[in-house]
């Protein structure tokens, strides 16, 4: 092989390695990123039954029901909407009513979310930046969330 | 009093930099003159840190800060590591690890005076930038107006002592490779010859030995604190830690193969501005709030603009610098198809193509928010089917790398590594086949024990067996390629293989767990100092004498009403098991076992991979 030869088929095999990156990049930007809502934007007709989703709000007042000791139902509100979910297995330490959380799962039908990820981060006064809007809207804003 | 000190100290400090700064170009100094500004000036950061130390320790709650973020009743290392438990706290830590580099730096023998000088005065720019983000911004020293007698206490999440020793040895990552910029750019202004390149190389390599222990411990932390059974989540803050630590492999990698190539060492410039404005750029984007996590204290825009500016400085300068400034022109690109500058260009690629997936990943969100008003969450899956197949032809070359030819494209002994890799290929096979076969965990394993073969057979083959120092160090990459398969196997096992077992227990039950039969003794609850705990315990393996007893539970802090799991782990060599107790219901405990098998070899491939980094300092 000649040098000149040799350094082609480095370029090429580089600009193999940048294409199938970018083409790895686009592929998993449409298949792995999910959706964040709030409930009340949930209603639209655009999500998908079965689709991975994410929703944050707060865990309704007198709302929580323990099923068994590992699962458990509530509702997630933003004051303007609410919607069911259940979840098995172990809930997050911070977990509790009136306190913000995420949860991550997908319609099983209509009405009901199942969630496979509960979310409620670590600080009590912890509140996701991308729903602090809607609260703050809402009036449910508390003045302790950062 | 000590607030006054701190204060004090911390302004006289930054004072002396910009006393420097100008006298350059007013005064001549003598170096030795020069040299004792700067590590008078080190020091007295060094006491101001301190001297929020002693606020902490004495829980002198006249401090703003420490009232925020401390309580008497606190156990004495939770006292200290609460000093760096808050953003204020925590950006004094990375000013004084700054000042600290300086210092040692200043000692730096054998070295060109004008370019220690140059490399120096450039440290001390960015002391002042960072010094006056927390003077106007996140002054630790601010004094209460009213008496306060008890405090608001720290996170219990960070009442741990894995977690209190975690940000300073992040820290020395982070702020290491200002030290790393600082050369690069000295570098190019002086532009002698390529001693830099030697002094570039040690301190990268101790940048990057801290940031590889910064991350696993916070990882460690995480597993065993968090509860939720794995030790990498692709939080944002994670990611962030993760692109200077593989910019820094690669300029690490650069330093090494270096033979005074042109375009190599302008890459190499090009990396150490980088690894340090990832540095930055990762502290804007966790003390802006802009994205939220764990590490994310508080939500301050001002901050997040001060810390913005300083982004845009120092990434700014570095790069005009990088672009109008060339490296003194010397040996030209020896590129084959197959040699060692080839393999270290892909690799170089690779892990640059690997940093940038984690970005964006990492800021996609907001990118999404700001054009389309929606928004996403880009979490582990994104990551997992980005950047691991994108690593896997990296780790495939890292496999043969250092046994390749400088001159030539030949490969010593390459029948060996071939029959190896098919006797290895069909083994792995077989395994895998017994197992449940798993893509992933096929190629995982593989790779991982790939690794390691062709390194054992590159030591054995290539060089002879001798028990000397000289032949530690010459082994040294091997031996670091050895830690990164041990580590490759325990990531894959553990995430590949990972088994979950639910359980809904009364007290006095018994279950199986790998075949062992487990005892669910009781529930029992105590006070301890600063908090209350509740721990479900377990009795592993009751047939054998040699029972081991696990405890899970939930301890409760009433300080801060908080509640935080503990995770019950029984460590083997092979495999953890680990218990979480979790809610009750009419007397039933529900209690998730996980079988996470060769966790230990991911610390133990971490370890290999720091000393090895240690070890390459050394070495010339």
């Amino acid at each position: 092989m000649s040098l000149r030869f040799q350094r082609l088929l480095l370029i090429l095999l580089t600009l193999v390695i940048i294409l199938s990156a970018v083409l790895l990049i686009l592929y998993n930007t449409r298949e792995n990123v999910s959706y964040f809502y709030t409930p009340s934007e949930i209603n639209k007709p655009d999500i998908v039954k079965n689709e991975t989703i994410r929703i944050g709000g707060f865990v309704e007042n007198n709302s929580f029901n323990k099923i068994s000791s590992s699962s458990f139902k509530f509702k997630i509100t933003d004051e303007k909407a609410s919607i069911l979910v259940i979840f098995n297995g172990i809930l997050p330490d911070l977990f509790r009513e009136g306190q913000g959380a995420v949860i991550e799962g997908a319609f099983v039908d209509n009405d009901i979310f199942n969630a496979t990820n509960v979310f409620a981060k670590h600080d009590e006064n912890y509140m996701p930046a991308s729903i602090k809007e809607d609260l703050k809207d809402t009036g449910y804003w508390n003045k302790k969330y950062k | 009093m000590s607030s006054l000190v701190g204060f004090l100290s911390l302004v006289f400090a930054i004072g002396i930099n910009f006393y420097l700064f100008l006298s350059r170009y007013i005064f001549k100094f003598q170096k030795q003159k020069f040299n004792l500004f700067i590590r008078f000036s080190s020091l007295l950061t060094l006491l101001s840190f301190f001297s929020l130390m002693y606020a902490y320790v004495v829980s002198d709650f006249s401090n703003y800060n420490v009232f925020q973020n401390s309580h008497s009743n606190k156990p004495l290392i939770y006292k200290i590591s609460g000093t760096w438990g808050n953003h204020e706290g925590s950006m004094l830590l990375w000013l004084s690890i700054l000042s600290i580099f300086s210092f040692f730096f200043s000692f730096t023998k054998n070295i060109d005076e004008s370019f220690q000088r140059l490399t120096l005065i450039i440290q001390s720019l960015l002391h002042i930038l960072f010094g006056l983000f927390i003077v106007f911004t996140s002054n630790p020293f601010l004094v209460n107006s009213i008496l306060i007698n008890e405090g608001l206490g720290l996170n219990p999440i960070l009442q741990d002592p894995g977690l209190a020793v975690h940000p300073p040895i992040l820290y020395g990552g982070y702020v290491g490779y200002s030290i790393v910029f600082s050369i690069a750019i000295a570098g190019l202004f002086q532009n002698t010859d390529d001693e830099w390149l030697y002094v570039a190389k040690k301190w990268s390599l101790i940048s990057w030995t801290f940031l590889t222990g910064g991350i696993a411990l916070g990882s460690y932390w995480a597993y065993y604190e968090l509860g939720w059974g794995g030790w990498w989540f692709w939080d944002p803050v994670e990611n962030i830690s993760l692109m200077p630590w593989i910019a820094g492999l690669a300029l690490v990698h650069s330093l090494m193969m270096v033979r005074g190539e042109q375009a190599i060492k302008k890459w190499i410039v090009f990396l150490s501005i980088l690894c340090f404005s990832l540095s930055v750029f990762g502290t804007f984007l966790v003390r802006s709030g802009i994205l939220t996590s764990v590490h994310s204290f508080a939500a301050d825009a001002s901050r997040g603009i001060f810390i913005l500016l300083i982004f845009f400085i120092v990434t700014g300068f570095g790069f005009l610098v990088f672009l109008l400034k060339e490296p003194k022109k010397s040996n030209a690109l020896n590129l084959l198809f197959i040699n060692k500058v080839s393999a270290l260009v892909i690799n170089n690629i690779l892990m640059i193509i690997a940093t940038l997936t984690i970005l964006l990943g990492t800021i996609y969100p907001i990118i999404i928010e700001v054009l389309y008003n929606k928004r996403i969450s880009v979490g582990g899956p994104y990551f997992n089917a980005t950047v691991i197949p994108i690593m896997i032809p990296g780790f495939l070359l890292m496999s043969i790398a250092p046994i390749l030819s400088w001159q030539t494209n030949k490969i010593q002994n390459s029948k060996k590594y071939v029959l190896g890799f098919i006797i290895l290929s069909i083994l792995v096979l077989i395994q895998s086949y017994f197992l449940d076969f798993n893509t992933w965990g096929f190629v995982g394993l593989l790779l991982g024990f790939w690794i390691i073969l062709a390194s054992i057979i590159a030591i054995f083959s290539s060089y002879k067996v001798k028990f000397t120092i000289k032949f530690v160090k010459i082994i040294n990459p091997h031996i670091a390629h050895i830690g990164v398969g041990i580590a490759i196997i325990g990531i894959t096992c553990s995430s590949v293989f990972q088994n979950e077992l639910d359980f809904n227990l009364s007290e006095g039950d018994k279950f199986i767990v790998n075949g062992k039969t487990v005892l669910f003794e009781e529930i029992e609850t105590t006070n301890q100092i600063n908090f209350q705990a509740l721990r479900g315990k377990f009795l592993f393996n009751i047939e054998k004498n040699q029972s081991k007893q696990i405890e899970a539970g939930k301890n409760y802090y009433p300080v801060s009403k908080m509640i935080t799991s503990e995770a019950g782990i029984l460590h083997q060599w092979n495999k953890d098991i680990y218990f979480i107790l979790g809610d009750q219901k009419d007397n039933e405990w529900f209690v998730k076992v996980l079988i996470n098998p060769f966790v230990s070899f991911i610390w133990l491939g971490v370890i290999i991979m720091m000393y090895s980094g240690l070890i390459a300092v050394s070495r010339r």
